[in-house]
């Protein structure tokens, strides 16, 4: 049982980072950005490349994946989705470009890092065996800490700073934050940034522990979408209850479910097209929390 | 008497259609300026050229002296234009404190914001009381108090008001009256004033503008046009 909490604590964690920065975008710019998977993909390899070929410490493999993906989500917007916006008022406009984008990503990743499994060593060694009740490796552990630090400086940042107040602000009331004196179209860039870096940010994360590989953008994509669905798209709280909330349901699902087969994620398929039946706005469905 | 702001010539289309086919205003440092007129009109219009939330199509806009047309939005609020926009449109999720330091966006001297702040909790206790609250769940009254305070935050020379006293209940309206005529007292801003409830509008104004179908039909002291037929006929007749 608290194993089984602990996985999903440690799942959610991750998952709610991924989840936080698709439903940013998504709240600031109307946008849903298919390729958060593989901006994900690309936050992994980068951590790779810098800790396993450079041989560079891990925290400055994290720190390249936030820049080179803050950096791509930034020229993303700018150079792609603003003129879209601009020049097309249909939304079909914006969703066929982000799956054109992710499409260029996978192409670009098996490009430049190949299409094999990678990983990077251990970065802390031992296990945590807390009476055969919980056992997690360290290293698990940490990387689970880490994200779960990231969530709530993430809210500390929407929530007291000025720039976080401006993006609550624009994705409520464009033609209202305009008149504030919010440049619309800095921190759209911004925002998209910001929301890249954390999926880049997730994928460094997650390369010590599970390791990354070409084709993990399209399913984790998939989950990104899934848990906006749960939590309601575009609300802070419904991203990251979203995230938690299939991390849990992963890990009972590995747990209980493993002796019938490999059939976790058909239930939650199933279960959540039952849920928006009934609630199609998830959970927190509104604007903006 | 120095002129504030002047429009001259304000041509202003929506993809193929006028809303302002050349209109010629002005408005003086500390005065209050009504716009009335039917729906339609082109009122909202002049506030938004102003903003540059609009991109006008020919004529000029000058303020303090200055061409302003073409500059951005967030440049106009720099230069001491703050609005009250159509609807109040709030931001409905955030807190009453959020909504009012949204307004001071521009301005980063934190010591001037709070007292800005307190001078705008002072003049609207009632959004003192609700300081926490989320601004989406205000009463129409409160939520119109609070968009001239958020307006109020910018420390503006000039403050444009869209149709404050629409959607409030009557006793309200007085209430909003008389914060406007006390905010240009008390704080030295000239205000323009759209209002489709036209006796209010000239009762608190020096000076009032009616337009119809983007053009200015009539204007003059706002007591003078209280007293004048067409405007009685034209926009006095069946209000309050
Ligand atoms: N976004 C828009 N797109 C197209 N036409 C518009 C738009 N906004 C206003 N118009 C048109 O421009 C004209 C002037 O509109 P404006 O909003 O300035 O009127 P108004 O005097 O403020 O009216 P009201 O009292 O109803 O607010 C109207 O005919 C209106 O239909
Ligand atoms: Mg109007």
């Amino acid at each position: 049982m608290e194993q089984i909490i602990v996985n999903g604590l440690y799942l959610g964690a991750q998952y709610a980072l991924i989840a936080l920065g698709l439903t940013l975008i998504f709240s600031l710019m109307n946008v849903l950005n298919f390729a958060h998977g593989q901006m994900y993909v690309l936050g992994g390899f980068v951590t790779y490349t810098v800790v396993a070929q450079f041989g560079l410490p891990f925290i400055v493999g994290l720190i390249a994946s936030a820049v080179v993906l803050a950096v791509v989500g930034a020229a993303v917007e700018k150079y792609l989705f603003a003129p879209v916006i601009r020049k097309s008022k249909r939304e079909e406009s914006t969703m066929l470009l982000a799956a054109g984008i992710a499409f260029f990503l996978d192409a670009v990743i098996l490009l430049v890092f190949g299409e094999k499994q990678r990983g990077v060593p251990k970065i802390v060694n031992g296990v945590l065996n807390w009476d055969f009740r919980i056992i997690m490796p360290y290293d698990r552990i940490l990387i689970g800490v880490l994200a779960i630090a990231m969530i709530a400086g993430f809210i500390l940042f929407m929530q007291y700073t000025k720039a976080g107040r401006a993006m609550r602000a624009l994705a409520q009331d464009r033609v209202a934050a305009e008149l504030m004196g919010v440049d619309v179209a800095r921190y759209s860039m911004l925002g998209f940034a910001l929301g890249a870096m954390l999926a880049g940010l997730v994928g460094g994360l997650l390369v010590t522990i599970t390791g990354i590989n070409l084709g993990m953008g399209g399913p984790t994509s998939i989950k990104a979408f899934m848990m906006i669905m749960i939590g309601g798209a575009g609300v802070i709280s419904g991203a990251i209850a979203g995230g938690f909330i299939l991390g849990m349901m992963e890990s009972i699902g590995l747990t209980v479910l493993a002796a019938y087969g490999d059939i976790t994620y058909l239930m939650i398929f199933a279960s959540l097209m039952v849920f928006l039946a009934f609630r199609p706005q998830g959970l927190m469905g509104k604007p903006w929390g | 008497m120095t002129q504030m702001l002047t429009f001259r010539n304000v041509e202003l289309y929506y993809h193929h259609v006028y809303a302002l086919k050349g209109v010629s205003i002005e408005l003086n440092e500390g005065e209050t300026v009504a716009l009335i007129g039917a729906n339609g009109a082109g009122k909202s219009s002049i506030l938004r050229a102003i903003t540059g939330l609009r991109k006008i199509r020919s004529g000029e806009i000058h303020y303090m002296g200055r061409r302003i047309d073409g500059t951005s939005v967030a440049d106009i609020v720099r230069k001491g234009i703050a609005m009250v926009p159509e609807g109040r449109r709030v931001f409905p999720y955030m807190s009453v404190k959020d909504n009012l330091l949204m307004g001071a966006f521009t301005r980063s001297d934190k010591a001037d914001i709070q007292r800005t702040l307190d001078s705008v909790l002072h003049r609207f206790p009632r959004l003192k009381e609700r300081f926490g609250q989320q601004a989406g769940t205000l009463s129409g009254g409160e939520q119109q108090m609070m968009v001239i305070g958020r307006a109020l935050m910018a420390k503006p020379r000039l403050l444009l008001l869209d149709e404050p006293s629409l959607g409030i209940a009557p006793k309200l309206v007085q209430d909003i009256a008389r914060a406007i005529v006390a905010i240009s007292r008390d704080e030295g801003v000239s205000v323009l004033l759209v209002e489709q409830n036209s006796r209010m509008a000239l009762s608190i104004s020096d000076r009032a503008y009616a337009l119809s179908t983007g053009t200015v039909v009539l204007s003059g002291d706002s007591k003078d046009l209280m007293g004048d037929d067409r405007i009685k006929a034209a926009y006095l007749g069946g209000e309050l």
